[in-house]
């Protein structure tokens, strides 16, 4: 099983703008959402899903497809918007989201949108379960790979570091580790709330093979993911610097645009940065 | 196994089931953690230690790679302490097991309290009552060697999310040899028309032999074990209730969302006649601590306690 897509960076980069675009149409529609969230992780999904997760139409219950766990489950909308573009989920669908028993609601359910492995919005769940996706490959000889995408606040879960020890016991070389490192959270700085740095050592201590990528770079997180070696015995953490808010400039880099969408004149503005 | 034959273990039962489940090619996997006595598991480990995954003492971790395993296409069973499981790891069964819909199967190991003097840290009288709360979870208590057979066959055959809810006691076999395990089926142990005693686990024993001695105070106690906590068999704990008009609930466990509060449920939703009385743990407090059987005494739900307050609610009393 191979990527149906296989895009090269700069279709990639394209296939992001739409995704934002989407974004900002799908919370504007709903009223709510996660923007800064969701822009942040655009790039790193439009990387996965037409380019580097071996999955596509039909193997949606093929036990050999990689697996993706959104673990932040609160960037949602983005995944939604990524499998809307990928032609996984109808594009109309994504006006239903948050809508009274939609298929889409505010964190991912697997029983009801395809690709959702796990239905998270409570941080921390995603490693431990990766990790046991990870370990029934190896325990019956499939050669999937298991990629986690985590928030960088979200490591502020101590379930997470039970997760890291126990994936590093098993030797899961087939795990793959994705913080989006936009460095914030909620309320604020991450390392202003409740610091995660040294994050590197953090995650090698705990035996991770770790490597700091651009998030936000089609070309830099290919080539980082490409370059992993899946045969050390040791499960691979890939932080991705990204920036939330990523593509529009005034919900870059703001804490205020965690939960905020854009309005009035805002929707015109961020749409025409994104074109 | 016949009645009243030799006194066994549940957990050397459930380990029998896992062996005998993996030679019939159900793809299992077996995780403790760290909880390898407590789970008396050294036989699986010994024949099947490709399948036991051990991952030491992190009981959140321990369900959500139960999760993904099963994600992964095993049929996953977690065993350790019920304490730790259904607190420590409350979100990951609400989120991972539940709310996923995985197919695991949770075993609370040493449930009510079986750890007696270790006090409350280690009891689990609210195990019950936290599995009530998330919706699609099977709730299943095996009192005797041949109830806990069938359900562990039976769990380990069914696609979702189960809770067992286990001793560590060793039990007298009390159910005949045509018993056969139904989830949603009331277990009725003995027939009688003066009084309704419901129960569940270890103390199903209790009452067993206390029903025996009532007899010979001619109170005729119908006595129903409910192995199957949900689905519950509403329709024959209420023909029974209807029956006698009195009924005595006995639980090793919180009297605040267990088995006596989902009798009350069924008495005021049916609108049924009936005197109520229920024992447990009373709502509110945390258990006292010490030797089990003294525990048990104190609330009355050992023997003697059942004895005495059935013969108090039929007016026989000494």
């Amino acid at each position: 099983m191979a990527n149906p897509f296989y895009l090269q960076p700069e279709q990639i980069a394209q296939k992001a703008k739409e995704i934002r675009k989407k974004i900002i149409q799908t919370n504007v529609h709903a009223g709510q959402g996660h923007t800064g969230s969701d822009l942040s992780e655009a790039d790193i999904l439009a990387c996965l899903f037409f380019r580097i997760l071996n999955l596509d139409k039909e193997s949606i219950e093929n036990p050999n497809r990689d697996r993706f766990i959104l673990s932040k489950g609160h960037g949602v909308c983005g995944l939604y918007c990524t499998l809307a573009e990928a032609g996984y989920i109808p594009k109309d669908k994504l006006q239903t989201y948050l809508q009274f028993d939609s298929d889409l609601p505010g964190h991912p359910v697997r029983q009801k949108c395809p690709f959702v492995e796990l239905n998270t919005g409570a941080l921390g769940h995603g490693l431990s379960v990766g990790t046991g996706l990870a370990l029934s490959a190896k325990m019956s000889n499939r050669s999937f790979r298991v990629f986690v995408l985590t928030g960088d606040g979200e490591l502020q879960e101590g379930s997470n570091w039970e997760a890291a020890m126990s994936a590093a016991h098993f030797k899961l070389d087939n795990l793959i580790l994705i913080v989006d490192r936009n460095t914030l959270q909620l309320a604020d700085r991450t390392e202003a709330i409740m610091a995660i740095e040294p994050l590197t050592d953090k995650l090698k201590a705990f035996g991770f093979d770790v490597y700091l990528t651009d998030g936000n770079s089609p070309r830099t997180f290919i080539e980082t993911i490409d370059a992993l070696n899946l045969h050390n015995q040791q499960p691979k953490a890939v932080i991705a610097r990204t920036i939330k808010g990523k593509g529009v400039s005034f919900i870059e880099d703001q804490p205020t645009w965690h939960h905020r969408i854009p309005s009035g004149d805002e929707v015109a503005r961020a749409i025409e940065e994104l074109e | 196994m016949m009645k009243g034959s030799q006194r066994c273990d549940l957990r050397d039962i459930m380990v029998q089931a896992f062996l005998e489940a993996t030679e019939k090619k159900i793809n299992l996997a077996v995780l403790v953690s760290d909880s390898t006595s407590t789970s008396k598991i050294k036989p699986f480990m010994e024949r099947c230690p490709e399948r036991l995954i051990n991952v030491g003492i992190a009981e959140q971790n321990l369900v959500g790679i139960a999760a993904g395993l099963s994600l992964g296409g095993f049929v996953s069973v977690t065993a350790n302490a019920a304490c730790f499981l259904t607190t420590r790891s409350a979100e990951q069964v609400k989120n991972d097991i539940c709310y996923s819909d995985t197919n695991v199967k949770l075993v609370g190991l040493n449930a009510g309290v079986c750890y007696g003097p270790l006090a409350s840290t280690h009891h689990a009288i609210d195990d019950i009552s936290m599995m009530l709360g998330l919706g699609n979870i099977l709730i299943l208590v095996p009192s005797d060697p041949i109830d806990a057979k069938q359900i562990f066959d039976y769990a380990l055959r069914y696609n979702g999310p189960v809770y067992i809810r286990m001793d560590n006691d060793k039990f007298p076999v009390i159910h005949g040899d045509d018993y056969r395990f139904q989830p949603g089926q009331a277990d009725l142990l003995k027939t009688g028309s003066d009084l309704t005693i419901i129960t569940m686990g270890s103390t199903a024993h209790h009452a067993y032999f206390a029903a025996e001695a009532l007899q010979a105070d001619s109170i005729h106690c119908e006595l129903i074990n409910i192995a199957s906590i949900r689905p519950l068999d509403q329709d024959t704990i209420a023909k029974s209730i209807q029956k006698t008009g009195h009924v005595l609930t006995v639980e090793e466990h919180s009297l605040h969302g267990g088995l006596g509060s989902m009798i009350s449920e069924i008495i005021a939703e049916q609108g049924l006649q009936t005197q109520f009385v229920k024992l447990g743990i009373p709502q509110g407090r945390f258990s006292k601590a010490g030797p089990r059987h003294e525990i048990q005494a104190y609330y009355k739900i050992d023997k003697n306690g059942i004895i005495e307050t059935a013969k108090a609610m039929m007016g026989k009393n000494d």
